[in-house]
């Protein structure tokens, strides 16, 4: 409740900040801001409280979520540094709208009631169709923006329609309160609730560009600026996972029987789509954007096999994914501004070309973040995986288990793409210059990624 | 038939009609004349249900404000037929056969559901009346009342920054 | 402790290595070649404390390493158990004996020494560690980590088309440690442990008072389902893992082979997983395709170790995990699996015997030669698994000395056609003598260890029970197709008046004392292990003769 309340009030701070004629004070204030929002988050720690006529409720595994999704934001924000100078646009409002977003994120995260999930996707998204539009003179960011938007807000409406059913069905828009008018209809539950989840599984698996509801992604990833394509592929996924799993782990673990075979062939889907697709690709981000479909399909994994351990290897999972995520974009953004071509950011895989000789650390920071997102033993991303498949495993669903493995192999060919460019290739002579902050960020998350990967029962018994 | 009956099928197909027009109509003026029609419809639907803060709001912000806004935009873009960007027949075959299933799945589920009748004996009369709203909204619904002015904040800012003037930009 | 030194002294050298500056004066080389040497000499210790006439697992180590708790599943506990017996000592001390061979072959290495040597020990770390871990996790992290440096070795030091072979060795390798992962899992899921369920279950107050009797009751007990599911502590450890009796009644891959797919029971799909798994490591064919491709564009240290160790792996994961968790898979599809083990060695060694390059010749010769490990280990006979055994580690000197005398005549001319040569008698006769030494080991003359190997093999083929005799006298064409493309090569290459293509007779000499150093050690094992075979089979067979008591049926 009190990050929510902060980061609101931060948000308009910063606004006023903007006024400021010197505006070397917004990015340390913005990182300040969120570190105290992280703060905050923790003083519930170890309770369950709900807030405001069950409108949100904490528990720790809302606060693990949150805790992701504000780590990844004060990591791109960090990232953010050059990037403001030379964008010569309006940095304030860039810091408030993320802080803005990263309320709908917390909203998505511990919501108890639709409504405030509803308010928060709208918050999260609305935040994202402006940042996916930032850099005003790119025709792509434009074409990025405005494809968000139309996609975005017909998305929100389905799932609107969604929860409007779920509240004929039940009559509440609680969370709970559909877990127990589930239960005490065991066995005839209104087919308006079937609808119902069924909208609202639509607008949520668009959110988290989960196919067949990924068209948006590789244009909308491929034109936002790099900075805004991290904290979309890392929050919003985080926050709209950690919104699935609760209202498909409270409300409607009831029906599994009803949904669970659609979301296992979506899942099946969405891996064959992310994986197949990013083979083919030639730019970097879009390989990303792909690669950013298939770990949808991952996590869907953990919520089609539902059970008492999906939340761990859900958390775990997002950690890891965002973890590397933001440190491969983070190294995107440095060479693509730098290793130019003639259509201005080179975001192909030759601009990688030879990186790891001229900026070993760069290269090894770049290896480390592949390596983890395709699963190699002592990555964090490695352990992601064993989680997410142990509960397939659990649940006896094997041939899930089979594919997604069949396709994490995929998954290699076009990671290692990146490291072949990087290793084995010639490529320009100067070396990337890279702020001293700038390289401690990457330094700690990929450190970060190498001891979640040596010691994965540090998060032990968080959950 | 009740007459209130008839009112609502009336009204349900003028709706339904002139939402179809929007859709289809090749003028872009018309289509957002048939849009404003459509919201009339559904304030009169919202008066159907007892809510008229809702009917009056609707009317105010959507037909007034917006769609006059609407209007306004069309006519500076100065659209004309031949920019419609042409489908290819697989993107309109698909289109239709996810439509269909949805329009199909939806129209059996609501044939099936029986939704419990208003019990005329103990009906608040004043459920959906600005008081009552007013009530919910400051009470029960505070916080996303509250949030949502964040989300309107949020909506502001993005307007304002991107369609703020920079040096190089040439508007008009 | 010797086996951990064995794992983390390489370990840490490459870390040590990778930390110091990039610096020409800084003798990374001797370094490598100081933690190669430490590692012989460990391993030479491990050799002498082990007791030959015990059959189980010697030198154990262990520590709780991972524990993760997964909600139902109970805890993920992965040990750092390690220990060897004598199926894995044989090979860690050819191990230890190869790597220290490549340290030498990788002196003309001037590109890039930090990295190169740094890869390089940690190469050797997780190749050691694969040999004496004991818990699958581990053995398996280190199986698919000791994919890393060698992609590297050979994506940055080897030949023109080294992006390619690299990334289809590093594929075809995954594919098949995913499906050893989907295995363990399962694997896990279906094993107990009987000591730590014995103390949850309260029938021991700690670990340490279990003995053998109570192991016994709590498997009776666990058969009877008179243990809850919530006493039941899951394991990795290969150990209980290859005890039938852990293995919980109704699960996914429990003995009665209640779980089915289209009618094939759930075990024997984990089997033939685990199979290919190996089988792509091993190589048998039609999963070779990768070897040729990466011994052809690997540096030569490189060559000497994926052919000398890395190939062992395979074979090692046959005994241990494969026949040795699904002994009931082994002996279901003896005939099969013996049938792909004559597949690979006619194949090979047809394929060998068209080959005009010198190295893709003699990586198809390893693949006919792995041939008779897979033909060894499928026909369940303790002459089978002891020449199994024995083939691996001949194989394993044999090759590298193979690929030493390539990379001699690479280095001077850059060519390794066969044609392009004849008479090297003349101007190389150390060289000549060398090969000639490597090619008979290699064809299987009596006196080398090539023999030995093959001999028992075939013995086993034919003694074994499972197996149509047909099948190992098929396989003896392998032997003279061998015979066939070594000595052809040898005639063509050696004998015959002084010639070459691209006349670089001039650039033609014969060995320097570092590549004497290197081939004539590898000659006299070879030639020690053919004379005295007994030193390897007194190591071997009490394990083998214990090992095979689960298909006595």
């Amino acid at each position: 409740m009190l990050p929510i309340i902060l980061l609101s009030v931060f948000g308009i701070v910063l606004l006023f900040m903007g006024f400021l004629k010197s505006k070397v004070l917004l990015l340390p204030a913005t990182l300040v801001f969120i570190l105290a929002a992280l703060a905050t988050t923790f003083m519930d720690w170890g309770k369950t409280y709900l807030y405001f006529q069950n409108m949100l409720l904490t528990n720790n595994l809302a606060i693990l979520f949150t805790t992701i999704v504000l780590l990844s934001a004060f990591m791109v924000v960090a990232l953010s540094n050059s990037f403001i100078e030379d964008e010569q646009a309006q940095p304030a409002e860039y810091y408030a709208l993320l802080l803005f977003s990263l309320v709908g994120a917390i909203m998505m995260i511990s919501f108890e009631n639709l409504i405030m999930l509803f308010v928060g996707v709208e918050i999260l998204s609305v935040a994202m169709y402006v940042l996916a539009g930032s850099d005003k003179h790119s025709p792509r960011s434009n074409e990025a923006a405005l494809k968000y938007f139309l996609m975005g807000a017909f998305a929100t409406g389905i799932m609107l329609f969604g929860i409007a059913l779920l509240y004929g069905a039940t009559g509440t828009f609680v969370v709970s309160g559909i877990k127990s008018y589930v239960y005490t209809n065991a066995y005839g539950v209104s087919l308006l609730l079937y609808m119902g989840i069924i909208l609202l599984l639509i607008g949520m698996l668009f959110k988290v560009s989960a196919a067949p509801f990924h068209f948006w992604t590789p244009d909308v990833y491929d034109g936002t600026p790099g900075l805004f394509t991290a904290f979309m592929s890392t929050v919003v996924k985080t926050a709209g996972f950690a919104a699935l799993f609760r209202v498909l782990s409270v409300s409607f673990v009831g029906v599994y029987s009803f949904w669970w075979g659609t979301l296992a062939a979506l899942t099946c889907l969405t891996l064959l789509i992310g994986n197949v697709t990013a083979v083919y690709q030639t730019s970097f981000k879009r390989m990303m954007a792909y690669s950013s479909i298939s770990h949808a399909g991952y996590l869907l994994i953990g919520l089609t096999a539902l059970g008492t351990q999906t939340k761990q290897a859900l958390v775990f999972y997002s950690l890891a994914y965002s973890l590397a995520t933001i440190s491969a974009f983070g190294v995107l953004l440095v060479v693509s501004r730098q290793r130019q071509d003639t259509n201005g950011v080179n975001e192909n895989f030759d601009a990688f070309n030879g990186l790891a000789r001229q900026n070993p650390l760069l290269g090894f920071v770049m290896a480390v973040s592949m390596l983890s997102l395709a699963g190699i033993p002592l990555t964090a991303g490695f352990w992601g995986k064993f989680m997410i498949f142990t509960t397939a495993a659990d649940k006896g669903i094997y041939w899930i288990l089979v594919f997604a493995v069949l396709m994490s192999t995929v998954g290699i060919y076009y990671y290692f793409r990146v490291i072949i460019a990087m290793y084995f290739r010639e490529g320009a002579a100067e070396p990337v210059k890279v702020a001293p902050f700038y390289r401690y960020v990457l330094i700690a998350a990929t450190i970060l990624t190498l001891v979640l990967g040596l010691a994965p029962g540090l998060l032990e018994g968080l959950v | 038939m009740k007459p209130i009956e008839i009112v609502f099928y009336v009204l349900t197909g003028i709706t339904l009609l002139s939402a179809i027009t929007v859709v289809t109509a090749r003028n872009p003026i018309h289509s957002v004349l048939a849009l404003i029609a459509t919201f009339f419809c559904l304030s009169g639907h919202y008066i159907l249900m007892n809510a008229q803060f809702l009917a009056a709001v609707n009317i105010i912000v959507y037909a007034g404000a917006i769609m006059v806004l609407f209007l306004f935009t069309i006519m500076f873009l100065n659209l004309r037929r031949e920019d419609e960007e042409s489908k290819t027949n697989l993107t309109k075959m698909a289109a239709v056969v996810v439509g269909g299933i949805l329009m199909v799945t939806m129209l059996l589920v609501f044939r099936a559901v029986q939704l419990p009748a208003v019990n005329e004996g103990n009906f608040d009369a004043r459920t959906g009346l600005v008081e009552q709203l007013g009530i919910m909204l400051y009470s029960d619904y505070l916080l996303p009342f509250e949030l949502a002015s964040v989300l309107l904040l949020v909506a502001m800012v993005g307007a304002v920054m991107l369609g703020k003037r920079e040096a190089g930009d040439r508007h008009f | 402790m010797i086996l951990s030194l064995l794992i983390f002294l390489p370990l840490i050298g490459a870390l040590v290595v990778a930390l110091l500056p990039d610096n020409q004066h800084i003798p990374f080389k001797w370094l490598t070649l100081g933690v190669a040497m430490a590692e012989l000499l460990l391993s030479v210790v491990a050799y002498t404390q082990f007791d030959q006439q015990q059959a189980g697992y010697q030198l154990l180590e262990q520590a709780d390493w991972i524990t993760l708790p997964l909600g139902n599943l109970g805890v993920v506990s992965i040990d750092y158990l390690l220990g060897v017996d004598g199926i894995s000592l044989p090979l860690v001390v050819l191990s230890s004996v190869i790597l220290l061979i490549g340290v030498l072959s990788s002196w003309t290495i001037e590109n890039r020494q930090k990295a190169y040597f740094s890869l390089y020990l940690l190469l050797s770390g997780t190749i050691m560690g694969c040999f004496v871990a004991l818990d699958f996790f581990l053995f398996f992290l280190f199986f698919e980590f000791m994919l890393l440096p060698m992609y590297f070795l050979i994506g940055l030091w080897g030949g023109p088309r080294r992006e390619y072979a690299s990334i289809k060795f590093f594929l075809y390798t995954l594919l098949g440690s995913v499906l050893i992962l989907l295995v363990m899992i399962g694997l896990y899921l279906s094993v107990m442990d009987p000591v730590s369920t014995a103390v949850m279950a309260g029938l021991a107050t700690d670990a340490a008072s279990v003995d053998q009797d109570l192991i016994r009751l709590v498997q009776a007990q666990l058969a009877d389902m008179h243990i809850s599911s919530s006493q039941i502590v899951h394991t990795f450890d290969l150990r209980y893992m290859a005890d039938g009796g852990n293995y919980l009644p109704n699960a996914f891959l429990s003995g009665a082979g209640e779980t089915t797919f289209w009618g094939i029971p759930a075990r024997m799909i984990a089997f033939w997983a685990v199979f290919l798994g190996f089988a792509i490591k091993l190589p048998i064919v039609p999963l070779h395709t990768w070897l040729p491709d990466a011994h052809v564009e690997a540096p030569t240290p490189v060559s000497v170790v994926l052919a000398g160790v890395l190939l062992k792996i395979g074979g090692y994961g046959f005994i241990r995990i494969a026949w040795g968790l699904f002994p009931d898979g082994g002996a279901q599809y003896a005939q099969t699996l013996a049938g792909l083990g004559v597949l690979s060695i006619v194949y090979g060694g047809l394929n060998a015997l068209a080959q005009n390059d010198l190295k893709k010749m003699i990586a198809y010769s390893s693949v006919s030669h792995m041939g008779f490990v897979l033909l060894g280990v499928a026909s369940l006979t303790s002459e089978g698994i002891n020449g199994a055994i024995y083939q691996m580690v001949s194989h394993g000197v044999l090759s590298a000395m193979l690929f030493l005398i390539v990379g001699v005549i690479y280095d001077r001319t850059h060519d390794r056609r066969i044609d392009s040569y004849r008479g090297l008698l003349q101007v190389m006769p150390h060289y000549a003598v060398l090969t000639a030494v490597a090619f008979f080991g290699s064809l299987g003359l009596p006196g080398f260890s090539g023999f030995v190997g093959e001999l028992f093999t075939l013995m086993g083929g034919f003694q074994s029970l499972w197996l149509p005799g047909w099948l190992p006298s098929v396989a003896v064409s392998g032997i003279v197709l061998a015979a066939a493309y070594l000595l052809w090569s040898l005639q063509r290459m050696f004998f015959g008046p002084l010639w070459t293509r691209d006349g670089v007779e001039s650039t033609l000499t014969d060995l320097n004392g570092r590549e004497r150093l290197m081939l004539i050690p590898l000659g006299l094992l070879a030639l020690l292990l053919g004379l005295l075979p007994n030193v390897l089979f007194n190591l071997s067979n009490a394990t083998v003769a214990q090992w095979l008591e689960k298909f006595n049926v």
